[in-house]
């Protein structure tokens, strides 16, 4: 009955039927998949997909999951957890909820968080306004793709003034299959009015397996509530990622997000932000070390939907090897949005003759009362910071080491966990040596 | 708010430069075929060559589909209801002097504010001006002849000297590279040759000035400027156009060829009808302008003032082929009322410690868009590369829109490439502080702009920035805000 | 200790010294004084190995070793310390994790085992006291966002941590006021010693009077036209640098 999506992504779909049976539900999912089967695949004519080709990853041929992985031990963590970091953790393995491995601990009053199937065979009404709330109508194809593949995720829901003191930490673990396998995992987070948090989320796995991961993520933000969110990308150096964030931000809301992005063999990141309600901050700091093999892709897409508000991005690459970058950051001032403040600043060092990076730092803007920039470099370790290491003493590989482990580290230092900061850096340092 | 009302005085503002002279035209009836590119050579008496790339561009562009990707709006444009050839009344009969000119013609100019006979006693400036789309005055040809510098219509050139055009014409701009290139290089009519033999020093600034008269005209320039090893010249190009109703389309081709450690400086003050209050009538402009720096150490500049037009297309390029090589570009443009502008430029590095400069001023007024366009790409040979870009808008009322689109391309590691932008508008501090001083808010807006277009300004020709600064001020009357 | 004989040397095309004679004995200081654009700052430069001169003729040897054909991390290894004209910042490595990895580079150059983090803290803190510099500075950055005399004093501080045999000390004193100034030489003061010698370059006679050298020099147009005991100082001070075209017209 539905007509077969293009270049085998049918495949990606084919999730079993044991869920929770809601049509409403269902009927989402067969929207999705229309809209899909109506649209060509995105291809480099589109400025979306200029400079990232999906052939390899059509290559592939990934599947879906059809059944969780009930294998794995507690132990089978060990590996993966980060030392003297404490959390609230929630795993999920291979893009299904793992109740097994996660320790949730207790949570305050008005703090619940719990996996989306789960959620919807319980309480599908509370979720049917949540779905799709910061997703909205948007076109992009692997979010439309994760929306008609539906299946399971998390959800955390703080109600009005909870306050969450320790960190969530969500941990996307990976596991390699016989075949190439594709998880979609959609994740739904939302602070009510006045609530504060800390997510962590982590996209690992066991091995260097090859898998594909799309994942969703939607956020919606009450007034004055505060979302600290750091993600962390290192998935297995064969994986392929694909990740969408979708952020919707209520008066006086503050969101600030940390991205890392050192894991994949091809990686896509869509961030998208927008402004509902007025005086709203946004900060997004990036980091990308892309080496031989990898292709490391960001999207910004900022919306100032209304006045008065602040959003600020501050990406920065390190390309070495064979490794390429793409940084496309679009800030959006719409008509009504005056006294919009945005600044957006995408820095690159290139470390190696093979490495690539396209960048492509845009400006749209409809209001007159705005102050707006952006800035964006490329450029090479400069040689007077090098000499200044080198008089002294200090010899020319390691004060380079030190110069890129400093580039990076003003990202890295923003990170507000310090276990979680020690674990990033030194996951960085093993890649520059 | 003191400046809502002034913003609608810039808005309104008519177009200075609106009337239409009566000439009789040797006109082409509307339509496009293989008969009209064929009739088109005939009647300019061209070399078999010529007909025969016209008749391969033809062919070629009815396989092409017309750009949709600028930000830009406009109703689709119907190819076959534009005339593609019109000449003023004795082509053949071409004038050796200024005496020679239809008086009505030098009227025209003058009416312009384009005095010729004045530019040639007081500035020094050869003028090549075009009426329609046929060259029909040339001064300061002995000068130049003398220096060795050939400086004529294009139809001219083919005439004379094919040998020096038939290698250069279309290899910067190939028919095959964009629509309105290609739909150009089937129907050109005429356009500007210059060529600068070896290290020779063009002893005065080039210039035409373009008018698009005829009703119904397409205007389809080409030019091709070569500058041979260790020489510079240094062209301008400026333009205005009578009111009228019916969209105008032009699509002028420029090619710019530099060899070794030569300099081609080629600034173009842009000022045609922008179209009413409304919109209707105005100029389409989507140009395609290159230069090729061919050899070593060789320089091309461009440098636009662009205040004209309901639509522009227009992305001056680089191609820094030669190691060494320096590319430039600078801009000012101006949208309000309607007009739409999608422009910018590419910096495409290819030689050896090539470098490029980007300074772009984008002021948008009124319900004025206006979009950055612009491509850095540093490929993988071009070892010590370096861009940088300067790219700034300045908004003016509440209705206009700016965009920015830099398309950033670096694939080798010792390239250096700083990229910013920044929007704003006038701040109210500004303003009150030049009132303050006495100002009356109308010229602290236009000091401000000025200011704001001060380093491109600073690379046009003296006699140039000064009209320039006149234009952008006439522009902005009553743009306060 | 340092022999530096008829040395030349090139910014791209143009000559900058043009033939310049130095010895330097253990424990000496010797100031340098020239007018700008006379070659102090590229004759600093040229000892410690910075990019972009060519040395065209002469020689410089640093305790039997041939500086010139050294990188700038094996002169600092033997005990070269440039304390530079303008401190470089480099934003985002950090002061602790710097001087760290200098000090144990050089430690390690001299066969001496790496400090253990205990020690190394211990050591900052006394050599922090020394320049009046706070706890603080050790969490910052390279020099990103200090006013210019914290530049100058971390400079010094450096100094005083790695210890060098030779120390060059830049123009040491621009941009410096009078209290700055005072803590500085009070520094380098507290550092001297029969085995240290020193270079101080400087425009100005005032930093002088805080560092009493053995020896000044006055260099001009690339070479060193006079040399004497600190008295020359005071005369330069006092007939500013005018006399030396007239000199050298003579």
């Amino acid at each position: 009955m539905n007509a077969p999506l293009h270049s085998g992504l049918e495949y990606w779909l084919n999730a079993p039927d044991d869920g929770p049976d809601l049509a409403w539900l269902d009927e989402r999912r067969h929207g999705a998949r229309a809209r899909l089967s109506a649209r060509a695949l995105p291809h480099s004519k589109q400025e979306a997909w200029r400079y990232t080709s999906l052939k390899s990853l059509l290559e592939q041929q990934f599947t879906a999951i059809d059944e969780p992985l009930s294998a794995l031990q507690p132990e089978d963590l060990d590996t993966v957890l980060i030392p003297g970091f404490e959390s609230h953790r929630l795993v999920l393995v291979n893009g299904r909820y793992a109740p097994e491995l996660s320790m949730l601990g207790e949570l305050p009053a008005g703090v619940r968080i719990g996996g989306l199937r789960d959620w919807l065979q319980h309480d599908p009404e509370s979720l049917r306004g949540q779905l799709d709330a910061a997703l909205g109508d948007s076109e992009a194809f692997f979010a439309t793709l994760n929306s008609a593949g539906l299946d399971d995720g998390l959800v955390v829901w703080l109600e009005r003034g909870a306050v969450l003191e320790r960190p969530i930490e969500l941990i996307h673990l990976s596991v390699g299959l016989d075949e190439p396998r594709v998880a979609q995992p959609r994740h739904l987070v939302h602070l009510e009015a006045g609530a504060q948090a800390r997510l962590i989320e982590r996209y690992v796995s066991l091995g260097e397996a090859l898998y594909c991961t799309n994942a969703v993520m939607e956020v919606v933000l009450g007034r004055d509530a505060v979302l600290k969110h750091e993600r962390l990308q290192m998935e297995s150096r064969n994986a392929f990622h694909l990740s969408g964030f979708y952020l919707l931000q209520d008066e006086n809301s503050r969101y600030s997000g940390i991205n890392i992005g050192l894991g994949a063999r091809w990686a896509r990141t869509d961030l998208n932000t927008r402004f509902r309600g007025e005086q709203a901050e946004c900060v997004l700091h990036g980091l990308y070390l892309a080496g031989d093999g990898q292709l490391l892709d960001y999207h910004l897409d900022v919306e100032h939907a209304v006045p008065n508000c602040r959003s600020e991005e501050n990406f920065k690459g390190l390309l070495t090897g064979q490794g390429r970058a793409v940084f496309d950051g679009r800030v959006l001032v719409a008509k009504s949005a005056q006294k919009s403040d945005a600044a957006m600043s995408n820095r690159n060092l290139m470390l190696s003759e093979q490495a690539e990076i396209d960048t492509k730092p845009q400006l749209e803007i409809y209001a007159d009362d705005v102050r707006c920039s952006h800035g964006t470099t490329v450029g090479q370790i400069e040689p007077e910071m090098l000499f200044y290491l080198r008089s002294r003493g200090i010899d020319a590989s390691q004060a380079r080491r030190m110069l890129c482990l400093g580039f990076a580290g003003e990202v890295i230092d923003q990170l507000g966990v310090e276990a979680v900061r020690e674990h990033v850096a030194a996951a960085v340092g093993q890649r520059l040596t | 708010m003191t400046g809502a009302s002034a913003v609608e005085d810039i808005v309104k503002s008519e177009y200075e430069h609106g009337f239409t002279t009566q000439i009789e035209s040797d006109t082409l009836p509307p339509g496009l075929d293989e008969e009209v590119v064929r009739a088109i050579s005939q009647r300019k008496g061209e070399p078999e060559f010529m007909t025969e790339q016209r008749l391969k561009a033809y062919r070629h562009w009815l396989t092409m589909r017309e750009p949709e990707w600028a930000a830009v709006d406009y109703p689709r444009i119907d190819f076959q209801a534009i005339s593609y050839y019109s000449a003023p009344k004795r082509p053949e009969d071409m004038p050796k002097s200024l005496d020679e000119i239809d008086p009505l013609l030098l009227e025209t100019y003058n009416k312009l504010g384009i005095p010729i006979e004045e530019q040639k006693a007081l500035a020094g400036i050869a003028v090549d001006a075009v009426f329609d789309s046929v060259s029909v005055a040339t001064t300061f040809r002995a000068t130049l002849a003398e220096a060795g510098v050939i400086f004529c219509s294009i139809s001219e050139a083919l005439h004379d000297y094919p040998e020096l055009v038939k290698p250069y014409l279309g290899t910067v701009v190939p028919y095959t590279d964009n629509f309105y290139a290609c739909l150009n290089a089937a129907v050109f009519s005429d356009g500007t040759f210059v060529y600068v033999p070896k290290g020779v020093r063009c002893p005065m600034e080039l210039s035409t000035y373009f008018r698009i008269n005829a009703r119904n005209t397409g205007q389809f320039e080409r030019t091709l400027i070569v500058a041979e090893a260790g020489s510079y010249v240094s062209y301008l190009e400026g333009c205005t156009a009578p009111q009228r109703d019916e969209n105008q389309l032009h699509a002028a081709v420029v090619e710019l060829i530099a060899m070794e450690d030569a300099e081609i400086k080629y600034s173009t003050v842009q000022n045609w009808y922008p179209g009413d209050a409304q919109g209707v009538g105005g100029i389409y402009n989507f140009v395609t302008k290159r230069g090729d720096c061919r050899g070593a150490r060789s320089k091309i500049s461009w440098t636009q003032v662009e205040t004209g037009s309901a639509i522009t297309w227009k992305y001056p390029s680089c191609i820094l082929r030669g190691d060494g090589s320096v590319g430039e570009f600078y801009s000012v443009a101006v949208t309000k009322g309607r007009q739409q502008a999608d422009t910018g430029t590419k910096m495409i590095h290819i030689g050896k410690n090539t470098s490029s400069t980007i300074v772009s001023k984008g002021i948008s007024a009124g319900e004025g868009r206006q979009t950055y366009r612009g491509l850095v790409r540093i490929g993988q040979r071009a070892e010590g590369a370096r861009n940088h870009t300067q790219c700034d808008s300045l908004l003016i009322g509440d209705r206009c829109a700016a965009n920015t689109v830099p398309y950033i391309e670096v694939k080798n590691p010792s390239a250096k490439m700083e990229h910013e932008a920044t929007t704003s508008k006038i701040s109210d501090d500004q303003l009150f502080y030049c009132r303050s001083r006495g100002l009356t808010e109308e010229d602290a807006v236009s000091m401000i702009v000025n200011g704001f277009c001060k380093e491109v300004f600073n690379e046009l020709p003296m006699e140039f920035a000064v009209e320039a600064q006149k234009l952008l001020s006439i522009s902005l009357e009553g743009a306060v805000g | 200790m340092l022999s530096v004989k008829g040395l030349r040397a090139n910014v791209g095309d143009k000559e900058i010294l043009k033939g310049l004679d130095l010895e330097i004995g253990p424990g000496e200081v010797h100031a340098i004084m020239g007018p700008n654009g006379s070659g102090k700052s590229t004759l600093s430069h040229v000892l410690s190995g910075r990019d972009g001169y060519t040395v065209t003729a002469g020689s410089a040897t640093f305790e039997g070793h041939d500086l010139l054909e050294l990188e700038p991390e094996e002169r600092a290894q033997l005990g070269l310390f440039l304390a530079f004209q303008y401190p470089v910042e480099l934003p985002g490595v950090n002061n602790t994790y710097f001087l760290k990895a200098a000090l144990n580079s050089l430690r390690k150059a001299r066969g001496e085992p790496e400090l253990d983090a205990v020690a190394f803290l211990r050591l900052i803190k006394e050599k922090l006291k020394i320049l009046h510099l706070d706890d603080s500075l050790l969490k910052r950055a390279v020099n990103a966002g200090f006013s210019g005399g914290e530049k100058k004093r971390n400079e010094i501080f450096q100094m005083a941590l790695l210890e060098p045999k030779f120390a060059i000390l830049d123009e040491t004193d621009s941009g410096l006021d009078i209290d700055a100034l005072r803590v500085v030489a009070e520094g380098v003061n507290a550092l001297r010693s029969p085995e240290r010698s020193m270079i101080v370059v400087t425009h100005y006679q005032r930093l002088l009077d805080y560092i009493q050298p053995d020896y000044v020099h006055v260099l001009a147009h690339g070479r060193i036209i006079r040399s004497g005991g600190k008295e020359l100082a005071l005369e330069l001070e006092e007939k500013g640098y005018g006399w030396i075209d007239a000199e050298l017209a003579a």
